[in-house]
């Protein structure tokens, strides 16, 4: 059985129109799942039904064979940390330290043992200098790590991003998407991230497309992206690489590399043969 | 006219042990009905400088020119009402500033204060809800009914509502989706072609700025970098290196083909003429 499986869950917040549509996958342990589609796609409500903040009425969930109801939410709370669109909405703490120490309080931590736990989480998100820190003194990347460490102290199995880089200037995202990438290439921890960031879904072991509510793919990212003209259809942007071959292929130039440079390489040789 | 920065410094808080000077001795020339991108890492002076614009910061040394006004260093300002009607400054996340009760009433608050009449007022924010895509039955919804993206269009409304000659947007589209953020700058390509609005946009975002900008300047520092037009800033890789900036794809695309020989005019902007000019040079 997989880690999380979601079987013909579906959503809506009033009768007229679902906002999740009989939506069934489900992740392995350790991947690195991205979650794209517009804005209305149903990206979040699935992701708050996965964190069991909106209710299955619909379908189920199970994480860990557990199944995500009332019953069971305080234990799979336990094993899942969400990190939120807004660096500034979701800081509890007056320092750094304090904010890190919410979850494990809440947890029932022996305060001896917080100390050690707090410094090593910090020191995982590269924050140890600013432990004392207040949040209006930090960067919004470096208020979106104080959140990552929070969630890593309680030893989580799943970790959820709900956009968590769209608000970030260009060197907080790279800062927060290359600790993804980090956290990502062990073993131990599922990450589920909603992103509209198709660099970041070519990162990604597989992902998950959502139109109006329904599952329109879930695949490896190279194999989606393959259907750019699906992708076009319901208006998704699709990678550079693949616009360039598209772009070519109206003059009939077929160009197969996978990255830039190598498309570079194959236009000058077409060239310098005829 | 075009905007006219002299000499001019910003200190925060001046005379106290934590005075920061966040622009230094700034001359600077935004022209006229363009689209001008402000760029530059966080904490080089953007916001500080565009809030100047409509006299929300008034410079602790040297002046600027705005249209018909001048606004020195240390010199009781007398014209802050029109002005800030000819200028219209939009913030960063503008979503949270909505407070009225109704989307309507919001965007008429603007022109309500500038001395229009009810009527005028309500006529005018129908008007700019209309403008930025807003539908007439979501006119008397809550604002904060609405989604981020609408909630953003409202306040934008908000501005447009008062038609103001200039247009001054902090980070437009952070934060919205691809397709949200691609509405929101045709809106503002339309203003300017349209309207003959002068469109100043301070982004993160250099792939928007090299699609759609005409002028950029770039900050560090508080210091001017680079003033002048978007196409040769980023046709020219040591500058790109030495401001820190990352080139957009297509903008690297574009430089590896030039450098491998092929010959791309100054339209070969858009991926579209790239392949069709490359392609012709291949096929000969």
């Amino acid at each position: 059985m997989d880690l999380i499986e979601i079987k013909d869950v579906s959503y809506s917040y009033d009768d007229s129109k679902k906002a999740v549509d009989k939506v069934s996958f489900s992740v392995k342990q350790g991947d690195y799942v991205t979650v794209i589609g517009h804005n209305g796609s149903g990206k979040s409500t699935l992701a708050k039904m996965i964190a069991g903040l909106l209710p299955v009425k619909e379908g189920s969930i199970t994480i860990d064979g557990l199944e995500v109801n009332e019953e069971n939410i305080a234990k799979i709370r336990q094993r899942l940390g969400i990190v939120f669109q807004n660096p500034d909405n979701q800081f509890i703490g007056s320092t750094v330290k304090d904010d890190i120490a919410f979850g494990l309080e809440n947890k029932r931590v022996p305060s001896k043992d917080m100390e050690g736990i707090i410094r090593e989480y910090a020191e995982k998100v590269g924050l140890t200098p600013f432990l004392t820190y207040e949040p209006q003194n930090l960067s919004g990347g470096q208020k979106q790590r104080v959140a990552i460490a929070g969630i890593l102290a309680m030893a989580p199995d799943i970790i959820i991003f709900d956009e968590a880089t769209s608000m970030l200037d260009p060197k907080g995202k790279k800062e927060i998407k290359q600790l993804m990438y980090d956290l990502a290439a062990g073993d131990d921890i599922t990450i589920l991230s909603i992103t509209h960031d198709i660099e970041e879904v070519l990162q990604s072991d597989r992902c998950v497309v959502l139109n109006k509510g329904k599952l329109f793919m879930y695949d490896e990212p190279e194999k989606i992206f393959a259907h750019a003209d699906k992708l076009r259809e319901i208006d998704l942007d699709v990678p550079f690489i693949e616009q360039v071959r598209e772009a070519f292929g109206k003059y009939k130039i077929r160009l197969k590399s996978d990255d830039l440079k190598g498309m570079v390489e194959e236009l000058c040789r077409s060239g310098s043969k005829s | 006219m075009p905007i006219r920065f002299k000499k001019l410094s910003y200190i925060y808080n001046k005379d106290m042990p934590y005075a920061h000077k966040a622009l230094d001795e700034i001359d600077l020339e935004i022209k006229e009905g363009v689209i001008t991108a402000i760029i530059g890492e966080t904490g080089s002076g953007k916001s500080t400088l565009v809030e100047h614009l409509n006299a929300l910061l008034l410079p602790s040394e040297g002046s600027l020119e705005v249209l018909d006004y001048n606004i020195v260093a240390n010199q009781k300002q007398r014209f802050l009402k029109p002005l800030r009607k000819d200028v219209g400054l939009v913030f960063q996340f503008s979503e949270y500033q909505l407070f009225e009760e109704t989307v309507i009433k919001d965007v008429a608050f603007g022109p309500l204060n500038f001395g229009f009449t009810p009527e005028e007022a309500l006529k005018r924010a129908a008007e700019a809800l209309k403008k930025v895509g807003i539908r007439e039955e979501d006119f008397n919804r809550s604002p904060l009914e609405l989604s981020g993206g609408q909630k953003r269009r409202v306040a934008i409304a908000g501005i447009l509502s008062c038609d103001p000659k200039i247009i001054v947007l902090d980070e437009p589209t952070a934060g919205l989706d691809p397709q949200g953020a691609r509405e929101m700058i045709d809106l503002f390509v339309e203003l300017n072609k349209k309207e003959g609005k002068t469109v100043i946009i301070v982004s993160h975002d250099n792939e928007m700025v090299y699609n759609y900008c005409d002028e950029t300047i770039v900050l560090s520092h508080g210091k001017i970098m680079y003033n002048g037009p978007t196409f040769d800033l980023f046709a020219d890789k040591e500058k790109l290196k030495e401001f820190n900036m990352l080139e957009p794809q297509i903008v690297s695309f574009r430089n590896d083909l030039c450098e491998k020989g092929f010959r791309l005019s100054r339209d070969a902007r858009t991926l579209k003429q790239i392949a069709k000019e490359v392609a012709e040079q291949v096929k000969r």
